[in-house]
């Protein structure tokens, strides 16, 4: 009797020890599945081997309390740390919620709260089953939204009525070995069924993207919860693990979970309500300097860049020569200013959101950076120079025409300054009429008519000290060196107008000549829009002509025609130097050069 | 002793989606079946958004995938043919030895039934290729119904894994007893017979 009392007390305690293992072993599963970082999965723990022979070894290396059902699983702090506060002698059912919570975001000023927005963008998204519950805290700022996304019960239920010991030795042993046998199975399909769950593929997210979410899961483990609403009731489904019967009842295990929650993991991981970027890398707003670091870096200053970019969309591309220098700098740098005092007030703490949206659309503004400059509508500087060059040299002639028919309408007498300037025109096209970075668009657009086809190289003026702001400004064409033959960055009239006084200061072919030119011949040579040979000499010394002998007159002209013929070559030639290509600089020597040619020819 | 069969529910895949689905399921209902000492390795489909369970040994893995191989190649011999494949677990029993036998015989304890339903889609073929010659943007609407057809077959397999579960908690008594030191049960591979 004693015997059979000992060992049925005996079998009682395995049997509570397998059923207190069981609970614990089931717990462990659910929770290492849902406890961020804590995983099997990240487990490098040693792979079990196929001999039985080995299998001391591989046992020496496992736990205790892995043997237990002959599954070895990491330990799991949160678990344990949550066991130690179930009862475990009685066997009160455990339960276990996962919990996905959504963290609140620190977005700056109180007025921008997207926490809101994201609980209501949820809300009103899963307008049929997802409801949050959103705590405040003290502070009242901040909000906490959870939910309960499956809920795991584990228990037994005791079946009064059974005797302990009732049956012999024998059949209780076969009893014990048959639970433990098939509690095996019961835990080996709860494992694989966690992983089948909804809720496993936020846990692998979370635990294996390596971004900073929104949201977290966080298991509780309780004896007594409040249950759930009637509608989570509806909207869950229900599992249930075929109860193992024990000795004084049986075990059970069953999950309720939500079979579709990818929508809620996908829409915490963006929080960002959809707002329009202003600023967006490539916009006219953004901050010019910002460059793709792979692209190539232009020739030209890296203000050019912005320039291009900001009128890459509005540009025309024929137009483009004069933007080689950045345009005017205060609302580029206001821009800037704004730039970096705005994220804070856009809520985009660097931490919280995750990389990957902002990315993408970055990428795609990064592309449509290097895009845009890819598509330069106004080269970097040599190539731009080159392309304007050929470009303008095309359209020169008849806007440069215009241009100085414009300059030379007040002056009838300057039928020669046309004629002369409009060869020089196609000759010398060094002039630039923009180079300016502070030349404006509006500038641009309002001497659009007449492109500047003059670019200078920098470094390459004729005057390095000659500034073209103060030829602009002082427009004063008693100095020679700083008409003409220099950029002008205000308009092209303005250089053709300074090459043309240049002309005119030009020492004449021959000092003691006089030639008056009377007001009865200029119309006349102004009526032709060609300029003849006899014309072109008369373009040398018209300002300082004396009274006009027209008997000597026409015995210069005849004279001179052959030194007005040689200076014209000596224009052709300096065309020909502008238009030889590519980034041949033209310098000032040549243009120096030539006119010495030409004049000293008419001297000679 | 009765042998359970389980005849699981038909999936119709396409030939490169064979092995992922193969190696999942069966390897799913080994590991209900290693009742030994395990160290659980989970494993991430590249296919599908799904993860699954193996026991962790090296030998088993090698197994199954050359078992994997076979049949595909049995199903390349024989396109466009529903197929099967199946899994049993078998004790050995041994004869009572006589003068001129003294053979082992195996008694069936469970029988798993993988059907699957191999479509020969053209875009998809096996030859390098052509695959990739086809795979040529045939626009959104293909892409859409590629992504469906995708998700229905996760669906599927999904379903076949509950079902895989659902059988193993329904009926365990049929499961014999753990030896010591053994890992999983004895079980073989084959393709039945109707099948070849």
């Amino acid at each position: 009797m004693t015997s059979t009392h000992t060992n049925s007390h005996t079998e009682a305690a395995k049997m509570e020890q397998v059923i207190t293992e069981f609970f614990y072993k089931s717990l462990l599963i659910i929770l290492e599945s849902r406890s961020s970082y804590v995983s099997s999965r990240n487990y490098s723990g040693e792979q079990i081997v196929s001999s039985p022979s080995s299998s001391s070894s591989s046992s020496s290396s496992v736990r205790p309390r892995d043997k237990w059902f002959n599954l070895a699983l990491r330990e799991c702090p949160s678990a344990l740390e949550n066991l130690d506060l179930c009862p475990q002698s009685n066997f009160e059912p455990v339960v276990v919620d996962v919990i996905l919570e959504q963290k609140p975001l620190d977005w700056g000023p109180a007025s921008f709260s997207p926490t809101s927005d994201i609980v209501r963008n949820l809300s009103s998204k899963n307008k049929n089953s997802y409801f949050w519950n959103s705590d405040q805290d003290e502070s009242g700022s901040e909000m906490k939204c959870e939910k309960i996304i499956e809920r795991w019960f584990v228990h037994h239920e005791s079946r009064k009525g059974r005797d302990f010991n009732s049956g012999n030795r024998r059949s209780s042993c076969n009893n014990l070995s048959a639970l433990y046998k098939k509690l095996i199975l019961m835990l080996r399909s709860l494992y694989v069924t966690v992983r089948l769950l909804p809720a496993y593929n936020i846990f692998r997210d979370l635990n294996s993207s390596g971004l900073i979410r929104s949201f977290k899961l966080v298991p509780r483990v309780s004896s007594f919860v409040e249950p759930l609403t009637r509608k989570e009731e509806v909207d869950m489904q229900r599992f249930w693990f075929t109860p193992v019967d024990t000795s004084c009842g049986r075990l059970c295990l069953s999950v309720l979970y939500y079979s579709s929650i990818s929508d809620m993991s996908s829409e915490s991981s963006t929080p960002m309500s959809p707002q329009f970027i202003p600023d967006y890398v490539g916009s006219p707003l953004a901050d010019p300097l910002r460059r793709f670091p792979s692209l190539p870096v232009s020739h030209g200053s890296p203000s050019s860049l912005p320039f291009s970019r900001r009128h890459s969309w509005s540009y025309d591309h024929y137009k483009a020569s004069p933007p080689l220098v950045s345009f005017s700098p205060s609302p580029t740098h206001s821009e800037s200013n704004a730039l970096v005092s705005n994220p804070s007030s856009r809520g985009l703490p660097p931490m919280s959101l995750p990389p990957h949206p902002p990315e993408a659309p970055l990428a795609h503004k990064r592309d449509t950076n290097f895009d845009e400059q890819n598509l330069p509508p106004s080269p970097p500087l040599k190539i731009t120079r080159a392309g304007t060059s050929r470009t303008d040299n095309i359209r020169v002639p008849a806007e440069t025409d215009a241009t100085i028919e414009k300059i030379f309408s007040f002056g009838k007498e300057d039928c020669w300054k046309y004629s002369g300037v409009k060869a020089f025109s196609n000759s010398s096209p060094r002039i630039s009429c923009s180079r300016s970075s502070s030349r404006s668009l509006q500038d641009d657009f309002d001497y659009s008519e007449f492109p500047c086809p003059f670019d200078v190289e920098d470094g390459e003026m004729m005057d390095p000290g000659s500034r073209p702001e103060s030829y602009v400004r002082r427009g004063n064409p008693s100095d020679p060196n700083e008409a003409g033959l220099f950029m002008n960055r205000k308009s092209p009239d303005a250089a053709v107008g300074a090459l043309v006084r240049m002309l005119e200061k030009a020492p004449p072919l021959r000092q003691n000549v006089s030639l008056n030119f009377s007001e009865a011949s200029r119309p006349e040579i102004l009526s032709n829009s060609v300029p003849k040979q006899s014309q072109i000499s008369e373009a040398v010394t018209v300002e300082h002509a004396a009274a006009p002998n027209i008997a000597s007159f026409r015995l210069v002209a005849s004279k001179t025609t052959t030194d007005a013929l040689e200076e014209l070559r000596g224009y052709k030639v300096m065309k020909n130097l502008l238009l030889s290509e590519g980034g041949k600089a033209y310098t000032s020597s040549n243009v120096a050069s030539a006119a010495e040619h030409s004049s000293t020819s008419k001297g000679t | 002793m009765n042998c359970e069969v389980c005849q699981l529910k038909e999936l119709e895949v396409e030939h490169f989606e064979i092995r992922e689905v193969l190696r999942c399921i069966l390897h799913t209902i080994v590991f209900h079946r290693a009742l030994g000492l395990v160290r659980p390795k989970d494993v991430d489909l590249e296919l599908f958004e799904i993860t699954y369970v193996q026991c962790g040994d090296v030998e088993l893995e090698k197994k199954i995938d050359e078992k994997i191989d076979h049949f595909i190649s049995w199903v390349e011999k024989h396109p466009n043919k529903k197929s099967q494949i199946c899994l049993s677990f078998y004790e050995v029993k041994s004869k009572q030895p006589s003068w001129f036998t003294n053979k082992t015989e195996r008694l069936y304890w469970e029988q798993w039934y993988v059907n699957l339903n191999v479509t020969q889609h053209p875009k998809h073929h096996s030859s390098k290729s052509h695959h990739t010659k086809l795979i040529v943007d045939p626009g959104e609407s293909a892409t859409e119904e590629r992504s469906c057809r995708r998700a229905m077959v996760e669906a599927s397999l999904r379903e076949v894994l509950f079902q895989i579960i659902k059988f193993v908690n329904e009926k365990k008594d049929h499961v014999p007893p753990i030896s010591e030191g053994v890992i999983y049960f004895p079980y073989e591979i084959t393709i039945p017979r109707k099948f070849q």
